[in-house]
Order: C-alpha cells, then sequence, then structure tokens
C-alpha cells in the first residue's frame, strides 16, 4: 500500500513544487497587502496603552464623528437599497427601451471621481450654485452641513447593491416569479416569498459593501463638509484631521474603529451562513440555471 | 374548462412569433402543441396561461373573453421545462406553496395545507421527499414535485412547457406514461408544448403542428402522422426519405420507379385535370413504406449498411443514379431481416409501398398509390 502510494506520488513531484510556490505567493500578497496594514492600524491604535486609546475614542469630536457616520449609513444605505432592488428587478426581469442607457447611468458614480461627486452638489445646492439662492431664501443649508454629506454618500454608493443584484437576478429569469403568480400569489407575495429569498445572498453582500463605502467615503463627502468639528465631520474626515495634528495614536484609533466594523459585517455574514445549514448548501450548489427558450 | 384561441397574433419587436392561430381545446382534452424550436409553441402557451399577452385575437375560457385576466385568475397550472422549483423551500413547503398564499378568507388551517400537500407527493410518488430540497432530488423528481406544486391549487387546466425535454429518455419515457395516466385519473384539460414527435404522439388526444408561428394541421395523433398535408409535417413527424420527381412523357418517376399513381393530386391547381405534377415536385417516403426484395425487381440498390435496433432492422442503401452520399434509409422488421439476412454489398431491389408527392409550398397532398 505504502509502496503504491509513494510510487504514484514520485511523477507527480514537479507540480507540488509549484502547487506550494503558488501558494507561498499567495499568502505572502494576502499577508503584505491585507493582514499586514490591518495589524498595523491595530498595533499603533494601541501603541500608548488602552488607556490612550479609549481616551481618543471617547472624545466628543471622535463621538459626534461617530454618531454622524453612523447617521450617513442608517440613511443611505435604506435608500439605496429600495432603490437598488427596484432597479435590479426591472433590468433582471423585465424588457423595455432605454434598458442599457439605465444601466449606464447606475454605473455613473463609479466613473466619476468622487471628488467631482462632492463638487457637483456645491455647484449645485452651494450658495453661488444653481439653487443657492432659493434655498439661502428658506434658510436650509445643504452644503456645508448634513445633508450635502448624505447626498455625497448617496451619490457615491448609488451603483453597490444594484450592481450585485442586477447579474443574480438576470440570471435567475423569470420562471420562479411567473410560477408563483400562476400559483395565485399577488405581486407582493412573489417578492417576498419568492424573489427576495432568491438574492438575499447578494443582497446581503450589496448591503454589506454598500454600507462599508457609505461609513469610509472621504473624496466627496471630504469636498462637500466644510469640516466643522463636532457638526460635520465623519470618521474619515476626523481621522484625517488627527493624523494631519501629528496625532497619531488618535488618528489610528479612530481608524481601528472602521477597521473594526468592516470585521464585524464579515464576521456577522459568516454566522449568518453558519445558523442555516439549507442555506449554506444552497450558498454553495452551482444556482440551477433557469434557461429560458422561447421557442 | 374549454380553453379557444380566435385569431392570436404575437409580435416581439420584428420577430412575428405566432399569428392567425385559431384553436378550440374541449374540456378534458390532453392537446399537444408540437413543432421546432422558434415555431411560436411556448409564446402560444404562455398566451394562455397569461404570461403573455396577445396583441391581437381572443382568449376564451368556457366561452369568456379572458384575453387580458391577470395569470393568478385564470386558474392554469404551468410546469416549466426547468421545474423552477422554489429552491430555498423544502419540496412539502413548494407544493404548499399556492395553499399558503391563499387569502385569509380562503385559506385552509395550516394541517389540512400539510396534509393536502402531503397527498399531492404521495400522488407523485414522492410521499418521502417532503423535507428534502430541491437540490437533493433527481430531474424527473424535481419534475413531479413542480406538478404536485400546480396541482395544488385545483387548476382547471394544466400547461407544461416541455416538461421533459431536460430529462433522459428513460426518465422521459416513464414520466410521459405517468403523466398520461394522472391526465386520465384528474380529467382537467392539459397542453403540453414539445418538440419530440415522439412524445406528443405517444401521450396526446390531439396533436397541433406548429410552423413559423402557424398552426399547420392538427389531428389525432395517428391521423396527422398517416395523412399529412403539408411536406413540413411529413418531414417533421418521423424520418423520410426525399427525392426529386422526374417527369417524362406525362408520367412521374423516382429514379426507375413510375410514381404517377399519386401525381394527380399534386398537380398545379391552375391547371384542372392535369396529371402531370408541378415542377419541383418531392416525393416523400418513410424507411418503412421501402420494400428491399432480395432478387433485386424495382429499383437497383446496394446496401451500405445494416443497423439492428431491436424489433426493426435499418438499411442505408445507395440506390442507383443517387450520389452516394445520399442513400436511401429502410425499416425492416427483426423477423424479415432475420429471414433475408441482407449483408453489407449486396445487390438488392427497391419498390415504394405508399409515398406522397408534394409540390413545392404545397398545402394538399398527393396521397400515395399502391405497390409499383
Amino acid at each position: 500500500m505504502m509502496q503504491t502510494l509513494t510510487q504514484t506520488r514520485g511523477p507527480r513531484r514537479r507540480p507540488q513544487l509549484a502547487r506550494l510556490l503558488l501558494i507561498v505567493l499567495a499568502l505572502a500578497f494576502l499577508g503584505i497587502f491585507l493582514v499586514l496594514p490591518l495589524l498595523a492600524v491595530f498595533v499603533q491604535a494601541l501603541a500608548k496603552g488602552v488607556g490612550a486609546y479609549f481616551a481618543a475614542v471617547s472624545d466628543p469630536m471622535a463621538w459626534s464623528a461617530i454618531k454622524l457616520t453612523i447617521l450617513v449609513a442608517a440613511v443611505a444605505v435604506p435608500l439605496n437599497l429600495v432603490f437598488g432592488v427596484a432597479a435590479a428587478w426591472a433590468i433582471g426581469k423585465f424588457e423595455f427601451r432605454g434598458k442599457s442607457a439605465l444601466i449606464t447611468l447606475i454605473d455613473l458614480p463609479f466613473a466619476v471621481s468622487p471628488v467631482i461627486a462632492g463638487l457637483i452638489f456645491v455647484l449645485v445646492f452651494g450658495i453661488h450654485g444653481w439653487f443657492g439662492g432659493c434655498l439661502r431664501m428658506h434658510h436650509i443649508r445643504i452644503v456645508f452641513a448634513v445633508p450635502g454629506i448624505v447626498l455625497a454618500t448617496l451619490f457615491v454608493t448609488f451603483p453597490f447593491i444594484a450592481r450585485e443584484l442586477i447579474p443574480v437576478m438576470q440570471a435567475q429569469g423569470k420562471d420562479n416569479e411567473e410560477t408563483a403568480l400562476s400559483l395565485g400569489a399577488n405581486g407582493w407575495q412573489t417578492f417576498w416569498h419568492v424573489t427576495l429569498p432568491n438574492i438575499r445572498w447578494g443582497l446581503l453582500y450589496g448591503v454589506l459593501l454598500c454600507n462599508a463605502r457609505a461609513m469610509g467615503e472621504f473624496g466627496a463627502v471630504s469636498v462637500v463638509s466644510g469640516h466643522i468639528r463636532g457638526m460635520t465631520n465623519t470618521m474619515p474626515l476626523h481621522v484625517e484631521i488627527l493624523y494631519n495634528e501629528y496625532n497619531y495614536t488618535a488618528a489610528f484609533a479612530v481608524a481601528s474603529l472602521l477597521a473594526l466594523l468592516a470585521l464585524l459585517t464579515l464576521a456577522g455574514k459568516s454566522v449568518l451562513e453558519w445558523r442555516r445549514p439549507e442555506l449554506r448548501r444552497a450558498a454553495r450548489k452551482p444556482r440551477d440555471r433557469t434557461r429560458r427558450e422561447r421557442t | 374548462m374549454s380553453i379557444a384561441l380566435r385569431g392570436i397574433g404575437k409580435q416581439f419587436g420584428e420577430f412575428a412569433a405566432v399569428g392567425d392561430i385559431d384553436l378550440d381545446v374541449p374540456t378534458g382534452a390532453l392537446l399537444a402543441l408540437l413543432g421546432p424550436s422558434g415555431c411560436g409553441k411556448t409564446t402560444l402557451l404562455r398566451i394562455i396561461a397569461g404570461l403573455e399577452i396577445p396583441d391581437v385575437g381572443q382568449v376564451l375560457f368556457d366561452g369568456r373573453d379572458a384575453t387580458l385576466w391577470p395569470i393568478r385568475d385564470r386558474k392554469v397550472g404551468f410546469v416549466f421545462q426547468h421545474y423552477a422549483l422554489f429552491r430555498h423551500m423544502s419540496v412539502l413547503e413548494n407544493v404548499a406553496f399556492g395553499l399558503k398564499i391563499k387569502p385569509r378568507r380562503e385559506r385552509p388551517g395550516t394541517a389540512a395545507i400539510r396534509e393536502k400537500a402531503h397527498s399531492l407527493l404521495e400522488l407523485v410518488q414522492l410521499g418521502w421527499a417532503g423535507e428534502r430540497y430541491p437540490a437533493q432530488l433527481s430531474g424527473g423528481q424535481r419534475q413531479r414535485v413542480a406538478l404536485a406544486r400546480a396541482l395544488a391549487v385545483d387548476p382547471h387546466v394544466l400547461l407544461l412547457d416541455e416538461p421533459f425535454g431536460a430529462l433522459d429518455s428513460q426518465v422521459r419515457h416513464e414520466l410521459r406514461r405517468w403523466l398520461r395516466r394522472l391526465h386520465d385519473e384528474l380529467h382537467f384539460t392539459s397542453i403540453f408544448v414539445t418538440h419530440d414527435q415522439q412524445e406528443a404522439i405517444e401521450v396526446a388526444d390531439t396533436i397541433v403542428v406548429l410552423n413559423r408561428g402557424r398552426i399547420v394541421q392538427s389531428g389525432i395523433p395517428g391521423e396527422v402522422y398517416d395523412l399529412p398535408t403539408s411536406a413540413f409535417v411529413h418531414r417533421f413527424l418521423g424520418q423520410v426519405n426525399e427525392l426529386p420527381v422526374r417527369l417524362h412523357e406525362g408520367r412521374a418517376h423516382a429514379g426507375p420507379l413510375d410514381i404517377s399513381a399519386g401525381a394527380a393530386a399534386a398537380s398545379t391547381a391552375t391547371t384542372p385535370g392535369a396529371t402531370t405534377p408541378a415542377a419541383n415536385s418531392v416525393v416523400l417516403i418513410r424507411p418503412h413504406e421501402i420494400e428491399v426484395r432480395p432478387d433485386a425487381v424495382g429499383w437497383p440498390a446496394t446496401v451500405l449498411a445494416v443497423r439492428v435496433i431491436g424489433p426493426i432492422v435499418r438499411l442505408e442503401l445507395s440506390a442507383e443514379g443517387r450520389p452516394v452520399n445520399e442513400p436511401l434509409e429502410a425499416e425492416i422488421s427483426r423477423e424479415r431481416y432475420d429471414a433475408e439476412r441482407f449483408t453489407i454489398g449486396q445487390r438488392v431491389g427497391l419498390r415504394f409501398r405508399r409515398w406522397q408527392i408534394y409540390p413545392a409550398d404545397a398545402v394538399r397532398p398527393a396521397p400515395g398509390g399502391a405497390a409499383v
């Protein structure tokens, strides 16, 4: 038995060497570009001890930045969730004029630099912008205030959920929905019981990405925020300010919160998959493609 | 429930999917829509289901205009080729879906729903699989779950879109017989779409042959097979040998054989009484209508290949004067083969028992004559 094993292994030695080399390369790459920076954030944050870390995090200015970031994400993510599902539903399940134009439009925020995205809102809603006079008359502040930050974040995170869902919905076709309708379901029941469960993984992933971007967005928010401490500073902006003030410990402490948030969302996704075995199976199995052949 | 289609037409952009469709499906019928892919048969089925709205024409359910009824009010069960099971639900939940989503007033109790779903699973011989998920079942089992799910809401009509198209031949055969039995037991009206002529002939009471969006022929299966009214139907419903018709001194010939006996009806309508078929006519002969004679009487030919397929034997024959790469195909019974023992290279004679001559674009056939 052993002999046959070693014999069969002999000629495979070279491919095994290649395999080992590839694994080492991949791990080294992962380590240098993903794990090391992440570790560095936490190491720097805790460099002056736990006391300094908590002092930096519980600083009123930091606290207000955290609250603002959560507020912005709490507004932007649900809005983009509704929009993303609606857009993907329309694009994935129906044929209509201007469909490709809509897809291109959804991609626009990906193509445009975030700084430009911020400038657009300053141009439109700023004091000297198109609606500036009108807004000032009604004492509404958008740019250099919270609404501007929310708008900029909405714009930048616009494509995440829709982009995630469009290919999923297109691949699944309409068979499931048509079956549900023929069984007597109404539109809402069809969506709730059939469409939504079918796209839940794409949706969850899209929400995670959208949330991460909403909380981490720097460029566009930086343009419209005005950097008023305690008022219009989000976490990424706050990190920058602290860093520019050579307050490394505090900067990295706040940065570590952002990193922690990312780790927590990923962990949350794993737990969800682990707790629902039949979902795990469905996620692992290749989808049985619902091919539509019109004859 | 009886279904009637009146002048149905549907375009997809520039493409005319179906046109001028008139069709009557009596209550309790099992009807097959048969045709090559792209002929519009699925579109027609989807129009009946309410999944497509026709551009022109009417769909009548029991004589009432149902053209614009939403699908959920039509009481149709629809079964897809690729099953379309809800993969996040167990098999039992799939079957129970149609009952669970009923409005509260009409909905049976939870226990009653479970019981009904379970009895339907028993009906499709999957009582043991209720807790499984679709991904854990084979193709044939999944299609039976899809059928049970469609039956759960007591449909008046069952519509099946290539229901056995994705299954292997053994399972397909079994499911066909099973569908036929189920239909006879439950007495609903069924329409199924297929591109497989054997399936249509085996299962259906009535077959409707479509080509390029039009109905080209309909009738009971044996009749349509034996008396096709066009070269298209003749070709589509089984194997054929196709030969050009040669005209010589007022007689029609295929090779050296005189086939004038059947030629009159294929003559052009503009010259009444003419016995010569129109130019470009073709004669179609089914493989089992070719008589292969070891005594070399008739059209001389050489045996190119012999293939024994269970009870029948298929011979490939190179007839004199025909290109070698276009052999004729004949089918003889196993008994006859055992008696005659044709071998490759043997010289034989061919005669036709039945044939049909079609002018180009013919609608009406020339019934084949007796043996030459």
